[in-house]
């Protein structure tokens, strides 16, 4: 039967490695292995009983054909950590020998790895840390609950348990501690293999992030988000606040209500004119499991070969943004496009749905009648917009499948995207190629970090309009009707619109400082620390002091931190018996018999002080009359009843008469 | 093979180590250390982290697995230390009676002031018996030994073990030294006890009037009745003092070893010592012929061990002089 403690601290340790991992896997996957945790210790504490083999056997077979249906594989992480979930749950509840406890230790420790490869946040690391400890402890427990033999017979009066809880749980800290130095060593020094042995389809859970759609309320939604989109660092100045236009998906196909990304097609890049001044950037990207990476306006080239530039001048990975991912950009917020636009690409950009937003396709023509050239027509559709009652809100009215002239008509309230959206459409209508980008605008200035966080609130919507002689035009409508919105952030803007807590951090500053600093921590975190590879290995070599380091000398540096290590172990834990100091009637007792031993009296160690008192009465008479009394005085102070009181006194007169007694030395010494 | 492996090694670690005497300090040179199948699960556990870190190239999980790499060489240094400095002050055994189990009591000290857990020990294979010793403690731990016979059983080696603190390793040595216990013949016999040495002279023969005769105080031996203890004297700070009577119930017992004809050796010495227990616990006073050998009358726990011991080590070599 398994000592309870043991199973105690081995349940604990999985359920806390279920709960590390409860966010990527389907509920009712943790839900059955919580539910495996506690038949398993109801069947320790109550008279329920446990599956046998066969319920066993069955129920895990079931489970993986389960997870097989579910995931399509059990290759990847998701179906190797639901797997693992679910088999550390039946496999507790055959749970008995130290062996099977063991490999409940040893699963718990698996979740947690597989909770490090999910997700490396700052916040989580605590965690990880202790559920570690927490499985070192389990370790311990189960190494001492069980290793009694089968017929131990301790003699003596049963001492006070010495391994209980808490030591247990010091012994597994301290011996953390020991390691993390080496931890932190082999973190520096142990050589990083660049790229991986073998790919795993990584997981995707859907995030909060733009998408390659846009209705007139999808934005919305992104705003009330207060989590971070990524972090951008200048190179230098900073572009002022209205030019931070972040440029993410551009959307060139409309039906009336939806803007779409569309198919790519043979469309070509026309090549561009720089104006303005170039912006260099690190930009540090959350997971968003979408293909975006976002740039300033217009980038001049793709970062990395894993990332298409395509020809709107959209960043577009390979893969899904999974982790937190950083890259180097250099841009211009103004351009001037030198080449034509093809004509299937005009075709594109000024096609509209047939039949719908009839008004809209009106009010354009009529714009455009009364416009000589293409900027007039612009600027008149703007005026239209600033001029003709609209409102910038938050919480604007549902629109119906005509959007635009819902909107332009009817409600005349909206946000980024409804203004985009029917600005787009009207110049469409008035024959001038448009589209509607989507992406972020301004960002919040970190003075810790010095860089910008662009949040999921700061998501936003504009337009591009070709213009002949300058190419793709920026126009924000947005900007016409909310000027404010180019300075200032979304949550000053429109605060009641924003979620709650997002609000409560905004309505206090102090707090905001500590988010502040909690946001560059985070981005130390990020950059330092989650993504820490060969090269940065080499510079920390480089810091030290090697010249030109490499793979040779990263192993140097790691065999002298594992040696350095080692001897530090060793010698923390290096059997050094302590002495005890002896108390103050043993130290009096001990000088007393120093001095006579001077006195050529040795005490034999198998003396105690009245035999002693009896040899100095046969072999020195002399001294008898002084030392005899000592003795005794030591005698009962030490084996005698305990006194209430006056025994602090007697030990005090005691030690100032040993202090003041002399005597004289042997006669055959003296002869000496 | 495995048994010759070990046999091997014994040989070896017996040359290695010498004879051992008490107090035994257990210092590094003797201390053997290996990984337990744990602790080897363990290690692979801990490769196919790194490998998982490193395909990865996810930080948290190469910090996690150093860390556990770093836990783990650190267990070893603590296992090597749970057992380093252990002293072996005592290794005693009580008497026993064949076809029973005896005891090895040894008595252990912990010198240093960091707990010790689960400090084993073991006869040959057996599974080790355990006691957890805090900072300065002494323990005793009593290891069951087999006694199928009469005489002295040996023990060559024992062993002690401990695979605390993470039980990933195991720290042992081996202590060699002459341990012996000492086993009574079986109690068996159906033949009632020879009743008084009558023919013998100078016994005294009482009749048992219902009244003790009052002999006498004497001094306070192991093993008296603590009903025969002068109490009163006692707590007129007197020393025990034993109040003596002449056992007017008990009887001079004889118990000649030629006396029993047709019967075997063991058969003879099981009756004996039957009748000499039996005497014992019925407070008689008993006297043990043997051939060249003679236990003159007496009573109490000492002589009850003089007699049975004579009767153990009847015809065995190595009798102790």
């Amino acid at each position: 039967m398994m000592p309870r403690r043991s199973l105690e601290w081995v349940t604990t340790a999985f359920a806390v490695g279920v709960a590390l991992n409860m966010d990527r896997v389907p509920a009712w996957i943790p839900v059955l292995a919580f539910g495996f945790v506690l038949w398993r210790l109801l069947a320790s504490a109550l008279p329920v009983r446990l599956p046998g083999t066969l319920t066993r056997s069955a129920l895990a077979l079931l489970l993986v054909a389960v997870v097989l249906i579910r995931f399509r594989t059990l290759n990847g992480l998701s179906a190797g950590t639901a797997l693992l979930v679910l088999m550390g749950g039946i496999k507790l509840l055959e749970t008995r020998a130290q062996r099977d406890q063991y490999i409940m230790v040893g699963a718990s420790l698996f979740l947690l790895l597989a909770a490090c490869l999910d997700r490396q946040e700052l916040l989580r690391s605590p965690l990880y840390l202790l559920h570690a400890w927490l499985c070192c402890t389990a370790l311990g427990v189960v190494a001492h609950a069980n290793s009694s033999g089968s017929d131990p017979r301790p003699i003596g009066p049963p001492s006070a348990p010495i391994f209980g809880n808490h030591a247990a749980m010091t012994l597994a800290a301290r011996t953390l501690l020991y390691a993390a130095p080496l931890a932190v060593a082999l973190f520096l020094f142990f050589p990083r293999v660049p790229g991986a042995f073998w790919a795993v389809p990584r997981s995707s859970v859907a995030r909060t992030g733009l998408s390659d759609t846009m209705t007139p309320g999808s934005i919305t939604e992104l705003t009330t988000s207060y989590d971070v989109a990524f972090r951008a660092r200048f190179q230098g100045a900073a572009p002022p606040p209205e030019e931070r236009y972040w440029r993410g998906p551009v959307l060139h196909e409309f039906d009336g209500y939806t803007w779409r990304r569309g198919p790519g097609g043979p469309y070509r890049m026309q090549p561009l004119e720089y104006l303005g001044p170039v912006y260099r950037y690190q930009v540090s990207l959350e997971p968003s499991s979408q293909r975006w990476w976002f740039s300033l306006d217009t980038a001049k080239a793709a970062p990395n070969t894993r990332v298409l530039f395509t020809y709107d001048y959209q960043l577009i990975a390979a893969d899904p943004v999974t982790e937190v991912t950083t890259y180097t950009a250099a841009s211009h917020t103004r351009t001037r496009a030198t080449g034509e636009l093809s004509g299937l690409g005009r075709i594109r950009e000024t096609a509209l749905p047939h039949g719908r937003n009839p008004q809209t396709l009106d009010l354009a023509r009529k714009l455009r009648a009364d416009s000589r050239s293409d900027s007039a027509f612009v600027a008149a559709a703007l005026e239209l917009l600033r001029t003709g009652g609209f409102q910038y809100s938050l919480t604007p009215p549902a629109l119906g499948p005509d959007s635009t002239d819902d909107f332009l008509f009817k409600t005349r309230t909206g946000f980024c995207g409804h203004f985009a959206s029917a600005f787009v459409a009207l110049m469409r209508a008035g024959g001038l190629p448009a589209r509607v980008v989507t992406g972020y605008l301004g960002g919040e200035w970190n003075p810790i970090g010095q860089y910008f966080i662009v949040r999921q609130s700061d998501a936003h919507s504009w337009a591009e309009v070709w213009i002949e002689g300058q190419g793709w035009r920026r126009v924000d409508p947005t900007a016409v009707v909310a000027p404010e919105r180019l300075r200032r952030s979304i949550l000053d803007l429109l605060p009641d619109a924003v979620s709650a807590p997002a609000r409560f951090v905004w309505s206090r500053p102090w707090l905001n400082g500590v988010l502040e600093r909690w946001d560059a921590l985070n981005a130390w975190w990020n950059d330092r620390v989650v993504r820490f590879s060969y090269d940065d290995q080499l510079r920390v070599l480089e810091r030290l002091g090697f010249d030109a380091p490499g793979a040779s000398q990263l192993g140097w540096a790691f065999a002298s931190a594992l040696l350095v290590w080692l001897s530090w172990v060793a010698w923390q834990l290096g059997h050094r018996p302590r002495r005890i100091r002896p108390d103050r009637l043993a130290r009096a007792y001990a000088r007393l018999c120093h001095k006579l031993m001077r006195a050529g009296v040795e005490r034999q160690p198998s003396q105690g002080p009245l035999a002693y008192a009896g040899t100095i009465d046969r072999l020195r008479p002399d001294l008898a009359g002084a030392v005899r009394p000592l003795l005794l005085r030591y005698a009962e102070l030490r084996f005698g009843p305990p006194r209430p009181s006056g025994q602090a006194a007697d030990l005090t007169g005691l030690e100032r008469d040993v202090a003041r007694l002399k005597l004289a030395p042997s006669t055959e010494t003296r002869r000496r | 093979m495995r048994a010759w492996l070990r046999a091997r090694m014994a040989r070896w670690i017996r040359r290695r180590q010498g004879l051992d005497s008490l107090p035994v300090t257990l210092l590094a040179r003797r201390l053997y250390i290996v990984p337990t199948r744990a602790g080897i699960g363990f290690g692979l556990l801990l490769i196919l982290m790194l490998i998982a870190g490193l395909n990865y190239a996810n930080s948290s999980a190469l910090f996690l697995t150093f860390v556990l790499m770093g836990f783990t060489l650190v267990s070893m240094h603590q296992c090597h230390r749970n057992l380093l400095g252990i002293r072996v002050l005592a290794a005693t055994t009580q008497p026993t009676f064949a076809r029973g189990q005896g005891s090895l009591t040894l008595l252990i000290e912990n010198p240093a002031t960091h707990a010790r857990y689960r400090i084993g020990a073991a006869l040959d294979e057996a599974e080790p018996a355990t006691i957890d010793l805090s900072g300065h403690a002494r323990q005793a731990i009593a290891l069951p030994l087999a006694a199928p016979r009469r005489g002295l059983v040996r023990v060559d080696r024992v062993l002690l073990i401990t695979r605390l603190p993470f039980g990933l390793f195991r720290t042992w040595t081996w202590m060699h030294m002459p341990i012996e216990m000492l086993v009574y013949p079986f109690p068996h016999g159906s033949l009632p006890m020879p009743s008084g040495g009558g023919e013998r002279p100078g016994v005294r023969s009482r009749t048992n009037t219902g009244l003790d005769e009052w002999l006498g105080l004497r001094p306070f031996r192991d093993g008296d009745s603590p009903r025969q203890v002068d109490w009163k004297a006692y707590a007129r700070e007197s020393p025990l003092l034993v109040k003596e009577y002449s056992a007017s119930a008990a009887e001079l017992r004889l118990f000649d070893f030629e006396a029993l004809r047709g019967l075997g050796t063991e058969a003879r010495l099981e009756q004996l010592s039957s009748w000499v227990v039996a005497a014992e616990s019925a407070g008689e006073r008993y006297e043990l012929v043997l051939p060249g050998q003679r236990i003159a009358a007496n009573r109490g726990r000492e002589h009850r061990h003089r007699c049975l011991a004579a009767l153990a080590l009847f015809g065995l070599e190595g009798l102790p002089p």
